[in-house]
């Protein structure tokens, strides 16, 4: 029989994981937006609005040091981060689109290179997914093959009932031992009617015909005609849960430093630009253009995945007004 | 807030003829252009999918044309477009662009820095009524709560120099200035709280650089942030390089800046940036009685030397 929470219990499970000295993350209003964010108390939990950013930053932080560097007269020294030293970290509220991205980003930080960063933070986060009852019209989650109610990438799946609380469905291992943990705090409802969920305006995009024209489509004016507005700015790349590249940089004086990981985007002029000055993608419609095939054909042909998952962050955020959902769907109707 | 405020909050500001008057206008002079030939393409704007939407667009055919707006959606300074940034569009050929009195103001701007010659652009002005703000609720028409901060103030509603205007300006109310408002509430602090603000402001940015990418004024191919050899500021998003950058931009623009005010509605973390940018150029008035206009002006005061220049505030 499912559990089920009463909002003041998930509260009191916040405080409690607070308590223990778990890091807990889940959305927090700040100033004239929610973000995911640390919660020094349950109350702080605002689950009213789309947080700003993505959630991946719980795993794949804006910037972080990788290793220090200090320069004295017997030489250099090199400290590595302890990954180690990553906290446990419990991420609550996560939106569904937030929570499916984070298993499509292992495929990549696994890959021929593994990510310690990046997996260690993933294996020690517990994930708390919330169901959906609300969307906008950039939303376009189930046009990608998920759902308000997406439990991929959630160890703990919630969905508000009618009456106030949620049901608790436990997706994995890790969502039942939080559970077992703190089980004082869940109830066994028998009959319990769950909201209506968020219902995403965009119809199903056929994923497969979008690919297959991406295939033979590298060279197309649409990619001019679609992309020449784009201002190139790394808006849409950094609030995108499933965007993920990064550039390092050492920073610091000429005794002492920090080499960092920090988030990059594909739309910048310099992204490509080489040592020599060639820059393989001298225009902005070829960065455009790579936006789309790595997330709906690169990211297929070497992961077997989509690199979106409908959250509408970079439509809402587009200072130009490009709409990936309406590009998808001019796409798959070539 | 009580019934009264609610009711003048939500009260329409301009009627649904305007803009549609606007719109054909642009339309009618759009498809001119470009069946005969005079143009390679107009920047204007055409309407999104989305409620309340618009995006630019370059038309380049008659067809295209005629799907031209004007909106209170019709956000962006399509100054940019003719921009070094913008070569893949700029190099079509003689563009017509389609400006409200800011964007004005910034292609003034730009010809004064000698970025664009007047004879190579063709100016289809807007009598502008204003146009939404960052969050507004689009489902709303442009009223009081969903008007543009910048437009509050417009001091540009009826464009001078165009080669055609759009539109005829309805009568427009006075609202209350919101942003000089603010500007002098932090004109008021310690130096101390003014900088606690900024600081807790700049500690948000994340560096996507979407304030350097909109402004038409930052065309330079190699743009300080991005050096790493050597690097002249933290790249990394970090509290001490973001406020460095947003510093030198603020400082860079100061003087220049046309009060399109880009940088702040595109912010996605919601920095004031504009704030900044009204206080370096009342300072600028103050120091050098100097301020960016509609007409082009060669040099500007942190661009030019003159022995006889004041120095008293070096200290």
């Amino acid at each position: 029989m499912p559990k089920t929470i009463t909002e003041q219990n998930l509260n009191s499970l916040i405080d409690a994981l607070v308590q223990d000295g778990t890091r807990v993350v889940g959305p927090k209003r700040a100033g004239t937006m929610t973000v995911y964010e640390p919660l020094s108390a349950g109350v702080e939990l605002s689950l009213a609005e789309m947080p700003r950013r993505s959630a991946k930053e719980v795993f794949f932080p804006v910037c972080e040091n990788i290793l220090s560097f200090q320069r004295t007269e017997q030489g250099t020294t090199v400290t590595d981060v302890d990954v180690c030293t990553f906290p446990e970290t419990v991420l609550v509220g996560a939106r569904p689109c937030d929570a499916a991205a984070a298993p499509v980003l292992d495929a990549v930080f696994s890959w021929d290179y593994r990510d310690e960063f990046f997996l260690e933070r993933r294996k020690k986060t517990t994930v708390i997914g919330v169901a959906c009852t609300k969307c906008d019209d950039a939303c376009f989650c189930t046009a990608v093959g998920l759902s308000p109610a997406e439990t991929r990438g959630s160890d703990l799946f919630l969905t508000p009932l009618a009456g106030g609380g949620y049901v608790c469905q436990v997706v994995t291992d890790k969502g039942e031992a939080l559970v077992d943990q703190h089980s004082q705090l869940f109830a066994d409802t028998p009959s319990a009617t769950p909201q209506p969920l968020a219902e995403p305006a965009a119809g199903q995009f056929d994923l497969k015909r979008i690919k297959a024209w991406l295939d033979n489509h590298f060279e197309s004016p649409f990619w001019v005609g679609i992309s020449e507005r784009c201002a190139g700015c790394g808006a849409c790349a950094f609030l995108c849960p499933a965007c993920h590249c990064f550039d390092i940089n050492d920073e610091g004086t000429e005794k002492e430093g920090h080499r960092r990981k920090h988030w990059d985007a594909c739309a910048f002029g310099k992204f490509t630009n080489h040592a020599s000055g060639h820059n393989p993608r001298d225009a902005q419609p070829e960065r455009y253009r790579n936006r789309i095939m790595h997330k709906f054909k690169y990211y297929d042909d070497k992961f077997g995945q989509t690199l979106c998952t409908g959250c509408g962050r970079c439509i809402r955020a587009c200072p130009v007004g490009i709409d990936i959902a309406a590009i998808l769907d001019e796409i798959q109707k070539q | 807030m009580n019934k009264t405020a609610r009711k003048h909050d939500s009260a329409v500001l301009v009627d649904e003829g305007y803009w549609s008057s606007v719109s054909q206008a642009i339309q009618q002079e759009a498809v001119r252009l470009l069946e005969q030939g005079a143009v390679a393409g107009v920047v204007g704007y055409i309407a999104g999918r989305r409620t309340g939407t618009a995006m630019p667009v370059v038309a380049a055919t008659p067809d295209e044309a005629r799907q031209l707006i004007f909106s209170p959606a019709c956000v962006n300074n399509l100054a940019l477009y003719f921009t070094k940034a913008k070569k893949e569009v700029s190099s079509k050929g003689k563009l017509a662009i389609v400006a409200k009195g800011c964007d004005l103001r910034a292609l003034a701007g730009l010809m004064g820095e000698s970025q664009l010659k007047r004879e190579d652009v063709y100016i289809i002005g807007i009598a502008c009524a204003g146009v939404y703000g960052a969050h507004a609720d689009r489902s709303q028409p442009l009223c009081d709560a969903t008007i543009a901060r910048k437009c509050r103030e417009c001091t540009v509603h009826e464009p001078t120099g165009a080669d055609a205007v759009a539109g005829t300006l309805p009568a427009l109310q006075k609202l209350e200035p919101l942003e000089a408002q603010e500007l002098a509430r932090l004109e008021a602090m310690t130096p101390q709280e003014r900088w606690a603000f900024w600081k807790e402001h700049f500690s948000r940015c994340i560096r996507c650089l979407a304030c350097r990418q909109v402004c038409p004024f930052c065309f330079c191919e190699q743009c300080l942030c991005d050096r790493n050899r050597p690097q002249s500021v933290e790249t990394t998003p970090r509290p001490a390089g973001n406020t460095a950058w947003h510093i030198v931009r603020a400082m860079h623009l100061a003087g220049r800046c046309g009060g399109c005010a880009e940088c702040e509605r595109v912010c996605p973390m919601d920095i004031p940036l504009n704030l900044l940018n009204r206080k370096m150029a009342k300072e600028l008035k103050e120091l050098y009685d100097y301020e960016a206009g509609l007409t082009p002006q060669e040099k500007g005061p942190l661009t030019e030397y003159k022995e006889d220049d004041d120095e008293s505030f070096i200290k």
